[in-house]
């Protein structure tokens, strides 16, 4: 594609991801360039995995396909970079950028490419944007998007923001101003053996008719969660109203009848801990 | 004229807007798209005068539709797969009624299994049903296509529905600038709808109720015959619009590079953009090569498909969507518009992009690779884990 600069959002539904990628547009527009993007989801969730692609380019876009050989990934929230494949296709002399706590060099990723970290959980929270459990973090990662990589101007991406942001847009651009001042960048270092790009296709075995023979058992939903339940046991009383109240089938029980979660349908929605007569079970972020 | 980044679903919305719609029926709840959920913005703010009414399903939408365009209302919905497949028995008395209504589209897959990527098996289910079909490539086309819609629609000589269909997510979703025209141009374009033949309160009249076999052909061929109107309406249409906007989508086909081409591919909606990258660089590298996009399915161009003939060899159809138990739905118009004409290309039909699956430049190499490599299989889905498979036509 030569010139079309190429970006990657992974996300989960609710933090932002979509809108990032159709802020990041605008600001591109604003700056007077043609940008183009879209993004891909099943049906609406909060939480699961959402993938957005924004292109930029002088010239009318001539291609409307998905990103698979990004010169950027941004990625909304660094738990994906365990479930989701985010650096696939990412270009040699490309540029990830993860919203985490921890340093850019502790990042465990495939590819040694030139990455940037920012912690806009933290600067979300701090201008009131989203929850501190669901913080909604898109303007203060698109800051940190113009801080490390100048793809749009920080003018272009604050006028964006005030015009297209539904909500709280002082807070917003208060956040990507943060976002873009906060952003750490270190450099590719290690010799970089191109990754291969995802084969358009079904990687799935095909049906071979119309019921499906596996167990839904076999789907872990777990990818979704960024809470997870703790059970305090001991002030435990055995109602099994969380194991009612569970949307998913993520209780069993042990043998003395205290609930223990499957981890693996878990998708941290907190009802169980909302329900539980005696309050006895914590939902805590997960590392 | 402003330049925005839009969706193709606020396209449609501010196309709807421009065209000073009256009355807007819908089901907001899904397979709804954020088309109707703008124009509900734009009517609640009082920026759009016009009466939205919500009701209990697409089928009660179109109904509404159907009936204030009966008192001569200029209307609008929008919907997408199993809401349009809902709404299929109220298209018949749409077209039947000849109430021009224009509704927009978003291309869906229809389930089982749930799925809702790109694909055209919910609009190719319609066609049968009396409405004009548009299928858009860019979100400037949808809203362009939109206006040029409502006058094609409310032609006394036509008085058909029309719908715009724009693929999932490639447009809905898709953000790109767009020209918006000012108000003044619309209405010069396209002024208010022509009130009189239709029924007037307080005046006995009746619409679509019973007839016996003495007429009931007549009014079907009556049907027919508008039809038959509609791809010399288009064309005169579009040159009106372009002499006041300057841009042109091609009428009922848009040839791309296809005067002297030696392999050309019919395409329909977004995947036109992806496969004229690739006409360009085949050009580049000497090989004559070019497309036909199908803005119109119905009436179906079967004009211009015999004029692509008579200049080119190999024609390759190719379908987001497979009519069970014989071929992709185009590729069986385009056989059988050529079938009566003087010009008999190899053809091939090619089944891509179902289902929201990717329609990448490597597909549309691939096609080309085919057709000029001479006689393929009749059709051939594409994509498919290897070896493809192919499939006996019928």
């Amino acid at each position: 594609m030569g010139a079309t600069l190429e970006i990657r959002f992974h996300g989960r539904g609710g933090q932002g991801a979509v809108v990032a990628s159709e802020l990041l547009a605008q600001a591109a527009f604003l700056d007077g360039k043609m940008p183009q993007s879209f993004p891909f989801f099943g049906v609406e969730r909060r939480g699961a995995p959402v993938t957005a692609y924004t292109r930029i380019d002088d010239h009318p876009i001539g291609i409307r396909t998905s990103i698979t050989t990004p010169d950027i990934v941004v990625v909304l929230e660094s738990s994906l970079l365990r479930t989701q494949p985010v650096t696939d296709g990412l270009r040699e002399d490309g540029l990830l950028l993860v919203n985490t706590r921890n340093p850019a060099e502790e990042l465990m990723i495939p590819v040694p490419v030139r990455r940037a970290v920012v912690d806009a959980n933290q600067i979300a929270v701090a201008h009131g944007l989203g929850s501190p459990t669901m913080p909604i973090v898109n303007t203060a990662v698109l800051g940190a998007l113009v801080g490390a990589s100048g793809v749009v101007s920080l003018k272009a991406l604050d006028q964006a923001i005030d015009e297209f942001v539904p909500a709280r847009r002082a807070e917003n651009r208060a956040a990507a101003e943060d976002g873009y001042h906060a952003v750490h960048v270190v450099e590719a270092n290690t010799p970089f053996t191109p990754p291969v790009p995802q084969a358009v296709g079904p990687t799935l075995s095909l049906p071979e008719g119309p019921v499906a023979t596996l167990s839904s058992e076999l789907i872990h939903t777990s990818a979704w969660r960024t809470l997870r339940p703790v059970i305090h046991l001991e002030k435990c009383t055995r109602c099994n109203f969380c194991w009612k109240f569970c949307p998913d089938d993520a209780f069993t029980f042990d043998e003395k009848g205290y609930p223990v979660v499957r981890a693996e349908y878990c998708k941290g929605c907190g009802i169980c801990a909302v329900e539980c007569p005696p309050r006895v079970i914590e939902m805590v972020e997960e590392a | 004229m402003t330049l925005k980044v839009m969706s193709g679903n606020y396209a449609q919305s501010y196309a709807a807007c421009l065209a000073r719609v009256q009355v807007i029926s819908a089901y907001p709840i899904t397979p709804q798209t954020s088309i109707v959920e703008k124009l509900a913005d734009l009517v609640a703010s009082g920026e759009l005068p016009a009466q939205f009414v919500k009701v209990e399903s697409e089928h009660s939408a179109m109904q509404v539709c159907v009936s204030a365009s009966a008192l001569g209302a200029r209307t609008y919905t929008a919907t997408s797969s199993q809401g349009l497949l809902l709404m299929h028995e109220l298209l018949h008395w749409a077209a039947g009624m000849r109430a021009p209504v224009v509704m927009g589209v978003v291309n869906r897959s229809v389930a089982p299994p749930w799925s809702l990527g790109a694909d055209h098996a919910d609009t190719m289910s319609q066609r049968d049903t009396g409405w004009i079909q548009f299928y858009a490539e860019s979100n400037q086309e949808v809203l362009d296509t939109v206006l040029q819609a409502y006058r094609l629609a409310e032609d006394p000589a036509i008085r058909l529905p029309a719908m715009v269909s724009e693929d999932a997510f490639y447009l809905s979703h898709t953000l790109e600038p767009v020209e918006v025209p000012d108000q003044s141009l619309v209405d010069s374009f396209l002024p208010a709808r022509d009130a009189r033949a239709v029924l007037v309160p307080g005046v006995a009249a009746r619409l679509g109720s019973f007839t016996g076999p003495q007429q009931y052909v007549e009014f079907r061929r009556e049907v027919a015959k508008a039809m038959e109107r509609v791809p010399e309406a288009l064309r005169q249409i579009e040159k009106d619009y372009q002499s006041l906007t300057g841009r042109f989508h091609g009428g009922p086909v848009e040839y791309y590079r296809a005067g002297d081409a030696e392999a050309v591919l019919v395409t329909m909606g977004t995947m036109t953009t992806t496969a004229r990258t690739v006409v360009d660089e085949m050009r580049a590298e000497g090989h004559r090569v070019g497309l036909a996009k199908l803005r119109l399915f119905r009436p179906f161009p079967a004009t211009e498909i015999r004029e692509l003939a008579r200049r080119t060899d190999r024609i390759g159809v190719v379908d987001r969507s497979f009519t069970f138990g014989a071929a992709g739905a185009a590729a069986t118009e385009v056989a059988a518009a050529l079938y009566s004409g003087p010009h008999h290309p190899v053809l091939s039909n090619f089944i891509v992009g179902i289902g929201g699956r990717e329609v990448t430049p490597n597909h549309i190499h691939a096609m080309f690779d085919r057709l000029l490599a001479g006689k393929g299989p009749e059709v051939q889905w594409m994509d498919l884990p290897l070896p493809p498979e192919e499939v006996a036509h019928g």
